[in-house]
């Protein structure tokens, strides 16, 4: 018998073309305006920006390299160490390692445009907006980093960055790439002065790099990936409200009492929109999941993580849409469904980050974002997109299905008794 | 078969009906008659088990249903006022899916979808969808989906409304075949009088929650038995006329219409001079004064002082 109801029920979906285009339809439009129009920003392989950056180095390395190694030749030193200092000095470049081997990788070549300014044109470019960053590096900063890693004397340089407020984007990632940098320029003087291995004390340009351009050496996230997720999410939601709306249509149109009449238990019905709400949601994820697939190459890397996610989130929309259905029949009124659908479901996007990543905001609202079905669910999901197993996302599903029995236990006590119903 | 004792309804502080004492007999056809807001729809919720009473009981079969509906439910075929279908499904999905719900399957339920599609004249519509129906074939699909699974009795709640004479006609003839050929008992309401009369055997007559009058059409006609109607018509009624006819002691009641004032007076008064006087004094040319044989509108005219469409 329930089945017979959730086959009408999805026939009368069916049946609509016009609400059906508009709840599939509708993620898709904004996955793809969202994804085209902030593309930029969260790319996650080489980032699509062409940062101009000026370097302005005083003094010459190789000549404070030598005047170090000079000096080094004639302290008390044993010869032993003189040797050992000598033998790594040869890679210890920090100017040309910053230039060459980190601004100029691969990697970043695509991002940004390196520029060797000679230091009397300093003011002209500071003065340049094409700049996103101007990097300074001072006079003698090669030979007191190195005389401070091995002779234990003074601090390292420090390189001085001029960051152009236009530019945000650039003049951040060159930032991030520096104190990165400098901060590995400390660690080697650290370990030199605790006489860690040699080792340490090369500054390692592809974990600079890797750090910048990928987030915990996972999987990207691109912004069409992530709108599609965040707009997937929030639209299921609708469906919901759908249903409550039909529902409620049955029981104004006396189709409900037909139902009743006809000896059929209301838990019958009940449940009937229940399994409804479920598989209409997880249909609707399926769909809009697999446009995207086809449109923005969105693709799964762990299916059963997938799996998982979109059955819990589906069994939440049914869990909601059950309870928006004993809503409006305890109410008589439809008033519940638009509420939900206006202000509810465009708070719970707000909060769960379907609009931007809320989260990177503040912590607080990140909590209470994953408090939401579709917050939960995207960050389910996003763990998936970035290589996550299953384990990663058990406490997603545990809330989902969580939520959608509170919300069932709360209809089940709203429905109107047998004897109420009119 | 069926029994209403003592039922009423509250709604907050108002009664939708009040004390309503009724029984329906098998393979009858009851009317149940009175205006909008009369308790007619209040009234068969509660005998059809939807919804439960304030006080009072329900007995089908001598046994109670407010506990155990079921018995009465598996008999009942319910005829809602509304057009109770899926409008985005075609003619034969509806019934299909009434069809399921009241348990028939397979080739049962292709063969009384067929039969219903006939009965209903609608075999030729069978696939269109329901809302490009007119509003005749619409009520003929409401009716067809609630004799699916053969019901004993059959409720019909103002089954008429909105709808062109040919197809009204059409489901009077419907509800007098059901009955006579298959003893169908149905409980019929309407506020039009011709439609009670022509069908109905006994009727019950409510009005703001009570029962007013009860019983076969002769016996209710029988109230007026002491009393005459007299229709008066006019080009240009004027108020001088109609409040002198009020003010006339031997006029029970008077009912005004846009050419045409209703009086019921005494039989053995001979109200004829009465009116033509008043009307010469209202300087009113009358176009004819008839006596008219009493109907069940008469009746609740004389019950409540008001007419049924009111």
């Amino acid at each position: 018998m329930i089945w017979i109801i959730v086959k009408k029920q999805l026939l009368v979906f069916w049946r609509n073309p016009q609400q059906l285009l508009l709840l599939l339809g509708l993620p898709i439009i904004l996955i793809a305006i969202l994804g085209a129009s902030l593309g930029g920003l969260m790319e996650g392989g080489p980032v699509s920006i062409d940062a101009k950056v000026a370097f302005i180095e005083h003094g010459n390395e190789q000549t404070q390299i030598d005047q170090f190694l000079n000096e080094v030749e004639n302290s008390k030193l044993p010869k032993d160490a003189i040797t050992a200092i000598n033998n790594s000095t040869e890679k210890m470049t920090p100017i040309t390692i910053l230039k060459e081997d980190i601004l100029g990788s691969d990697e970043l070549k695509n991002i940004i445009d390196l520029e060797i300014i000679k230091p009397r044109e300093k003011a002209n470019v500071l003065n340049n907006k094409e700049y996103a960053a101007v990097i300074e590096v001072p006079e003698n900063f090669t030979y007191q980093t190195l005389k401070s890693i091995y002779l234990k004397k003074g601090t390292t340089g420090e390189i001085q960055v001029y960051k152009n407020e236009g530019n945000q984007l650039g003049s951040t990632i060159v930032t991030g790439i520096l104190q990165e940098y400098q901060e590995q320029l400390s660690f080697s003087t650290f370990a030199g002065k605790q006489g860690i291995t040699e080792e340490a004390l090369q500054v390692d340009p592809n974990a600079i790099i890797g750090e910048t351009v990928t987030i915990n050496q996972k999987n990207p996230v691109t912004a069409k990936n992530y709108y599609a997720v965040g707009m997937a999410v929030m639209n299921v939601l609708f469906i919901a409200s759908t249903i409550g709306s039909i529902a409620f249509l049955e029981k104004r149109r006396h189709v409900f009492n037909r139902v009743i009449l006809a000896d059929v238990s209301r838990w019958v019905y009940f449940i009937g929109i229940f399994i409804s709400g479920t598989i209409v949601g997880f249909f609707h994820l399926s769909i809009v999941y697999g446009v995207s697939w086809v449109l923005f190459g969105l693709s799964w890397p762990n299916p059963l993580g997938f799996f998982v996610v979109t059955l819990g989130l589906a069994v939440s929309v049914g869990g909601l849409s059950v309870l928006l259905t004993a809503i409006c029949f305890r109410l008589n009124s439809e008033m519940i469904t638009n509420f939900f659908g206006s202000i509810i479901v465009t708070v719970f996007a707000f909060l769960g980050g379907s609009f931007f990543p809320i989260g990177d905001l503040s912590k607080a609202i990140q909590v209470v974002g994953n408090y939401t079905p579709n917050g939960a669910a995207l960050t389910a999901y996003l763990a998936i997109l970035r290589g996550d197993g299953i384990s990663a996302v058990l406490d997603q599903f545990a809330f989902l299905i969580m939520f959608a029995a509170v919300l069932v236990t709360i209809a089940a006590i709203s429905f109107p008794k047998r004897g109420q119903i009119v | 078969m069926l029994e209403l004792i003592d039922l009423s309804k509250k709604f907050k502080q108002l009664y939708a009906v009040k004390n309503l004492n009724m029984f329906i007999e098998k393979g009858e056809i009851v009317g149940l008659l009175g205006p909008n807001g009369a308790g007619k729809s209040t009234a068969i919720s509660m005998l059809s088990s939807l919804v439960d009473p304030t006080t009072g009981d329900v007995r089908f079969h001598n046994k109670s249903i407010l506990k155990n509906p079921s018995p009465i439910r598996k008999i009942i075929g319910m005829v809602p006022q509304e057009i109770a279908l899926y409008t985005d499904l075609s003619a034969e999905e509806n019934l299909r899916f009434f069809g399921r719900i009241y348990r028939l399957k397979g080739a049962e339920l292709k063969q009384k979808i067929d039969e219903i599609l006939e009965l209903i004249g609608l075999t030729d519509r069978r696939k269109d969808i329901v809302k490009k129906f007119s509003g005749g074939m619409k009520r003929r699909l409401n009716i067809g989906v609630a004799l699916l699974h053969n019901p004993e009795l059959i409720i019909m709640d103002e089954p008429t409304v909105g709808i062109d004479p040919q197809s009204r006609n059409y489901i009077l003839e419907t509800v007098k075949r059901l009955n006579e050929e298959k003893q169908m008992t149905v409980i019929y309401t309407s506020h039009y009088m011709e439609e009670v009369e022509f069908l109905c055997d006994r009727i019950y007559i409510m009005d703001q929650g009570n029962l007013i009058a009860s019983g076969t059409k002769d016996e209710i006609k029988r109230i007026l038995s002491a009393e005459k109607t007299i229709v008066i018509k006019a080009d240009r009624l004027n108020d001088i006329f109609i409040e002198s006819l009020r003010q006339d002691p031997t006029i029970s009641s008077v009912t005004v219409e846009e050419k045409k004032v209703t009086i019921i007076v005494p039989k053995e008064i001979n109200i004829f001079p009465a009116v033509l006087k008043l009307a010469e004094e209202a300087k009113l040319e009358l176009n004819s004064v008839d006596i008219k044989t009493p109907t069940l509108e008469d009746v609740f005219l004389h019950l409540t002082g008001r007419a049924l469409r009111d």
